[in-house]
């Protein structure tokens, strides 16, 4: 390797990606965008099942209601004002009891219970909530089922320490940061192709390797440093630092080789936006199985940036130790050594 | 202009025209976000607790719980399967009814067990319980000593995701390929000279432009058709949603003409495409987060197509509730004509050189 060319090729290709303003807007735009995105969702995740009630007298096992951890529920003097809270959007379901419960249960009747609920909230809340003041009636009548049930609880407890949406989000929002500059690092190879450019340099003294090394910095560097910037602004480094840097350096890798091939296969920039909007597409996929649990099975498994998501989530998110993850980051290694050298190979066929 | 040049010019495109990335992603982007919008935001974010169940037996239970309101409910062929459903977060919790379950149940005890996914939310860990609990009630015929009455509160109703991304679907079937298809072909046809060629036949410019505008403005109509159809979101008058998504493939056809005139590579385009596209799909973001105050809509030219396209599906309104809405558009519609008019007018004093 010629440190000297390397480097003046690497100020070349910065040059020629700083005046590109496109790609260079959509990446600081693009930054500037993700973190946002981050920064805007909710830092916690209301898992409480809230009500507001009115209760002039309230009935022993309506009280077990304000015990229970998950459920939320505040007071209220009037039913007026009852009716203004779920107006108001502060509560989605409210519940009235009337003043003589106890007395009509006593005399054997059927009290009038009325549920309120905002016309915006999701019916099963309203549903949720009409089954909860049956079964309270049930326990409060002396009518409580009699259960005999196991119950197994699979994977971490989370209950009362859920990963709030944004903390979900950030394995994906760092993917699709890596995965961008696939099309920025293709298409400057691709203008470089389409220009005549890269058959030009290789009647210099220049040796293809050394286009290859300067443009593998390149896109590493960009990729690993705005994934690490993304990360440390929205306290991706909280747990095993180390092990988020190693993922994300091999991710980088990854997705320089697949801009190499990318670029190698496709005739014109054009065609690389059209085929690298695919790629990307698909590579992003597990990412929304990390944020929406259950949606992606197994099949995700083939899909490579299913081993680089799920290892930043379960690390960021799950405090994942090397041990954890150990075979994940052996298959994206894997897939990275083998994609890079697919490049590589069908780039240099493409140069020459 | 000659309706039969522009027959020609049309069907020379179409079969001679470039079959490139551009009409791939048109044609396979609309259809893809369609099928994952539906599949998969069906009834994801909704916060609806999901109980998955397998039972050994027949118990009349497992049809009970599919008909409760507060919770999705999906059953599984084997406990393994159920297991694997709760332990990928698929599943709020599975149940297990054993084969005496009902046998158990009429003496008074209910025997299951139950898998619990450990990210479960504590709300969803409370309401399929109080489900299950209201279920086997009313299978047992207990008396509810309550009455209940449910009385809702305002006059807006909720939709669900499916339904707010409908917006984003539609506008990128009618717009991608409405606008790029055109802008793609002008700016092809600039680049290897063939417009000027043309120019010298009896074409003419206007006749060109009508050609490429009608192969455009086609194609988004069948595509934003295609979406509704994938969607199953065509509402009470299907006449007046054809006519509104026209008016929009009309728009995004014009739209694509003024870029392909003014634009010189593919890379300007793709670049227009990327943030001119913030504009155009300002308005899906306004019907997804309802919070957003909806007059920032109207400054978008096309809030003036999804507005009428979603009343029409998704409120299932009548075309008199949004006629004033089709009005604006078919002003905007007519304005954007005139601009296309002036620029092609513009092309012929100038020898097909604009920029």
């Amino acid at each position: 390797m010629n440190a000297r060319v390397v480097k003046a090729l690497l100020k070349k290709d910065i040059a020629l990606f700083t005046s590109n303003r496109f790609y260079l807007l959509i990446t600081v735009v693009g930054l500037v965008f993700y973190i946002g995105i981050y920064f805007v969702l909710p830092a916690q995740l209301d898992e409480k099942l809230s009500l507001a009630m009115y209760a002039p007298v309230v009935p022993p096992a309506f009280t077990q209601l304000t015990e229970h951890q998950s459920v939320d529920v505040k007071f209220y003097s009037t039913e007026e004002s009852l009716k203004q809270v779920v107006l108001k959007g502060d509560y989605q379901v409210a519940v009235a009891l009337p003043a003589n419960i106890m007395e009509t249960w006593a005399a054997g009747g059927k009290p009038q219970i009325t549920v309120y609920y905002a016309s915006t909230a999701p019916s099963e809340i309203n549903a949720a909530i009409v089954a909860l003041v049956k079964e309270l009636s049930y326990a409060q009548t002396g009518k409580a089922l009699n259960f005999e049930t196991t119950e197994e609880i699979l994977g971490p407890d989370m209950l009362g320490n859920q990963i709030a949406l944004r903390d979900r989000m950030r394995p994906l929002l760092a993917v699709f940061i890596l995965l961008v500059e696939i099309l920025t690092l293709a298409s400057l190879i691709a203008v470089e192709i389409e220009q005549g450019t890269a058959r030009a340099l290789l009647v210099t003294p220049l040796r293809t390797s050394d286009l290859f090394i300067a443009k593998g910095l390149l896109g590493v560097g960009l990729a690993f440093g705005q994934s690490i910037l993304f990360m440390a602004l929205v306290g991706g480094f909280s747990h095993q630092p180390l092990i988020i840097l190693t993922t994300l350096i091999i991710g980088s890798v990854m997705v320089v080789g697949t801009g190499f091939l990318l670029a190698s296969l496709t005739r014109d920039v054009t065609a690389v936006t059209g085929w690298g909007m695919l790629i990307l597409i698909l590579f992003a996929v597990p990412g929304f199985g990390t944020v929406i649990p259950g949606l992606i099975s197994d099949w995700a498994r083939v899909i490579p940036s299913f081993y680089l998501t799920d290892t930043v989530s379960r690390v960021a998110n799950y405090g994942a130790g090397w041990g954890d993850v150990g075979m994940n980051l052996a298959i994206l290694a894997g897939f990275t050594a083998l994609v890079i050298w697919a490049g590589m190979q069908t780039l240099r066929r493409r140069y020459q | 202009m000659n309706l039969k040049r522009i027959w020609t010019l049309v069907k020379a495109e179409v079969f001679h025209g470039p079959k490139d990335v551009v009409l791939v992603m048109a044609v396979v982007m609309p259809i893809l976000l369609a099928l994952f919008v539906n599949l998969a935001f069906g009834d994801i974010f909704t916060d609806r607790a999901k109980l998955g169940i397998y039972d050994a037996g027949t118990s009349p239970l497992t049809a009970k719980l599919a008909s409760v309101g507060s919770m999705t409910v999906k059953t599984y062929r084997s406990e393994a399967d159920l297991r694997a459903a709760a332990a990928n977060g698929a599943l709020d919790m599975g149940i297990v009814l054993p084969s005496d379950f009902d046998a158990k149940l009429a003496t008074g005890t209910v025997n299951l067990k139950a898998y619990v996914w450990g990210e479960s939310l504590a709300k969803n860990r409370v309401v399929i319980p109080l489900a299950l609990n209201d279920a086997i009630r009313e299978l047992t015929g207990a008396a509810l000593p309550v009455n209940i009455a449910t009385m809702p509160l305002g006059d807006e109703s909720s939709l669900p995701w499916s339904d707010r991304l409908l917006p984003l679907t539609v506008l990128i079937a009618v717009f991608y390929g409405g606008m790029m298809l055109p802008a793609s072909s002008l700016i092809h046809e600039k680049q290897r000279r063939t417009l000027e060629a043309l120019n010298v036949t009896p074409a003419t410019v206007r006749d060109i432009f009508t050609a490429k505008g009608i192969i455009g403005a086609a194609l988004a109509i069948i595509m934003g058709v295609l979406t509704l159809a994938i969607s199953a979101s065509f509402g009470g008058s299907p006449l007046a949603l054809v006519l509104v998504l026209a008016l929009g493939a009309v728009l995004a056809a014009e739209i694509g003409l003024l870029a392909g005139a003014f634009i010189k590579d593919m890379n300007t385009l793709f670049a227009f495409w990327k943030f001119g596209g913030l504009l155009l799909f300002g308005p899906a973001f306004i019907f997804m987060f309802p919070q957003i105050p909806a007059w920032i809509g109207y400054i978008f030219p096309t809030y003036y197509v999804i507005k009428p396209v979603t009343d029409l599906t998704v409120l299932g309104l009548s075309f008199g509730s949004v006629a004033i809405y089709v009005g604006i558009l078919i002003v905007i519609v007519f304005v954007m004509g005139l601009a296309v008019m002036n620029i092609v007018k513009r092309l012929r004093t100038q020898a097909l050189r604009l920029n």
